[in-house]
């Protein structure tokens, strides 16, 4: 079964907005894209926290998920925080060939590619979400996908699930 | 491919019973696992059948799929292998929803084998019930034109009525066979052997049948493709989705009666998963103006496309169990078509070809990382 954490984790983190951002059915402003982030543990995680400490520059936009592995990332994961209107979801983990549980990452790519292919398929944006690779090493990696990736997000404009009654 | 002409002048059910008699009489089965008509008369279940006088009552291609077979195998196989020979008779969906469960190892092949019919397609469970002489005589035209009104949604488009692409041992065809007649088939070794321990000769030429399966499936394709791209309009995005769910009851009937979804506790059943407390509930209602109750609708039905997507063998069990009529197989169909050319993979066709999410290569799907 699904850890507990992490899903009570997504729910409060969808629900209870930063102070700061403003959604736009609050009648917030200018629009800020929410992004939810599962990072992996080992790389991601580590890259995120060296971003942080060498105070690089990058938008408020994203929860971070710390996660064991990339590949514990179900399909559901995703979903669910796209529907409960995330702008955007990353799943960010070690390069391929670098998991710290040797192969995790390879699974993960099957699973997202099964992800992104059935929100095509149904025909809602797949261009919400994303995978990429980001080493512990790697703070500028990481700033530079969460600001790209809240660029691609702010062009999307908010996720029309953030409004969605009856789901 | 050799088969042997079989006579069935009291109907295909008569005619298939009479051979998996023989088939026990000449003691290579120890049991048949086989549909047979409940005593009211509305309706079908799986027997095991270990007396073969029972053989001459069951009905190994009824009119309709109330309970999916490898649902039947599952509870059959549950602690393990069996220690008997069984003969499962099945519908070509049935046979392939057992090969993926037992990818999952919650059904065990050993000691299982399985016969397969030409299937036309089944009726709605709920029509049949209502009234089963005039069903019942509706099936026999199906069965005799191969094809007729009444059939489920997912059947009509169904290109796996047949055994290319089915693991069986042994297959009826009934396609395009002379009235009163149809072929019966050993498929696999195994198969083979059986029919020739029963005494059944198989050597004629049956590519006159294979010709009529052929033409019967590039039919049902070219329906496939044309019902998926016209559902495919209507069910894109959020909106039209929400739509084509709205009818929806959250009774999950869809999911236990889905012969693949098979974990004993479910992801939607466990409350801390999807029950939240009231702050939580008031505070997405004040983000969205409402919420709907019962509520995580879609996140239910598109994350079982995420679950069964890859396995659905397209049998329409949820479809035939939903008591409000949404089109649940049909946009399995489409989205589970997809993933499934994505990783080139049939459900079903081989225990050998591992589900994809289980396996990986180190260098492909590029396209979906970045960098």
């Amino acid at each position: 079964m699904a850890d507990d954490g992490a899903a009570r984790q997504l729910d409060k983190e969808i629900l209870s907005p930063k102070p700061g951002i403003q959604s736009p059915a609050e009648g917030g402003g200018d629009f800020q894209p929410r992004i939810v982030g599962f990072l992996c543990n080992w790389c991601s995680y580590a890259g995120a926290d060296l971003a942080g400490v060498t105070r690089l520059k990058m938008p408020p936009s994203m929860v971070a998920i710390r996660v064991m592995c990339s590949s514990r990332v179900d399909p559901l994961f995703v979903l669910k925080a796209f529907l409960a209107g995330a702008d955007g979801v990353l799943v960010a983990g070690c390069h391929p060939g670098d998991c710290h549980y040797q192969t995790g990452n390879y699974y993960t790519r099957r699973r997202f590619a099964l992800t992104l292919k059935v929100l095509e398929e149904l025909g809602l944006e797949a261009n919400r979400v994303r995978l990429s690779w980001v080493s512990a090493s790697e703070g500028g990696r990481f700033a530079e996908v969460v600001t790209e990736f809240t660029e691609t997000i702010r062009k999307a404009g908010p996720n029309p699930a953030k409004t969605e009654v009856f789901l | 491919m050799t088969g042997a002409t079989i006579q069935a002048k009291n109907g295909v059910n008569g005619a298939v019973s009479a051979v998996l008699k023989s088939l026990k009489d000449s003691g290579c089965v120890d049991a048949v696992l086989v549909p047979t008509r409940v005593k009211s008369g509305e309706t079908f279940v799986y027997l095991l059948i270990r007396n073969p006088k029972m053989l001459d009552s069951c009905a190994p291609l009824p009119p309709v799929m109330p309970v999916q077979g490898a649902r039947a195998l599952q509870s059959l196989t549950r602690h393990g292998k069996v220690e008997q020979t069984v003969l499962c008779v099945m519908r070509p969906c049935e046979v392939r929803a057992s090969i993926e469960l037992a990818k999952r190892r919650q059904v065990d092949l050993e000691n299982v084998l399985f016969m397969s019919l030409d299937c036309p397609g089944a009726l709605r469970t709920r029509d049949y019930v209502n009234d089963p002489e005039a069903l019942d005589k509706r099936y026999q035209g199906i069965l005799n034109n191969w094809e007729g009104d009444g059939l489920r949604p997912t059947c009509e488009t169904c290109v796996h009525f047949s055994c290319e692409d089915v693991p069986v041992d042994l297959h009826v065809g009934l396609v395009g066979t002379k009235e009163e007649e149809a072929v019966i088939i050993g498929v696999s070794k195994r198969g083979e052997e059986l029919l020739d321990k029963a005494g059944i000769e198989c050597s004629e030429d049956v590519s006159a049948w294979q010709v009529e399966v052929e033409k019967a499936r590039d039919k049902k394709a070219g329906n496939r493709s044309k019902v998926v791209s016209e559902l495919k309009d209507k069910a894109a995005g959020m909106d039209n989705l929400g739509l084509l769910f709205a009818d929806c009851i959250n009774c999950h009937n869809c999911m236990r009666v889905c012969p693949i979804c098979y974990c004993r506790q479910c992801f939607f059943d466990s409350s801390d998963q999807v029950r939240l407390r009231a702050e939580d509930y008031f505070a997405k209602a004040q983000a969205r103006g409402g919420i709907r109750f019962p509520g995580d609708m879609m996140q239910f039905h598109l994350g079982r496309i995420y679950h069964m997507g890859l396995s659905c063998v397209g049998c329409g069990a949820c479809e035939d169990g939903c008591p409000m009529d949404v089109p649940v197989s049909q946009v399995f169909a489409f989205a589970g078509d997809e993933v499934q050319k994505t990783f080139d993979y049939v459900p079903g066709r081989s225990t050998d070809e591992p589900i994809p999410t289980l396996t990986y290569e180190e260098d492909e799907l590029h396209e979906y990382e970045d960098a």
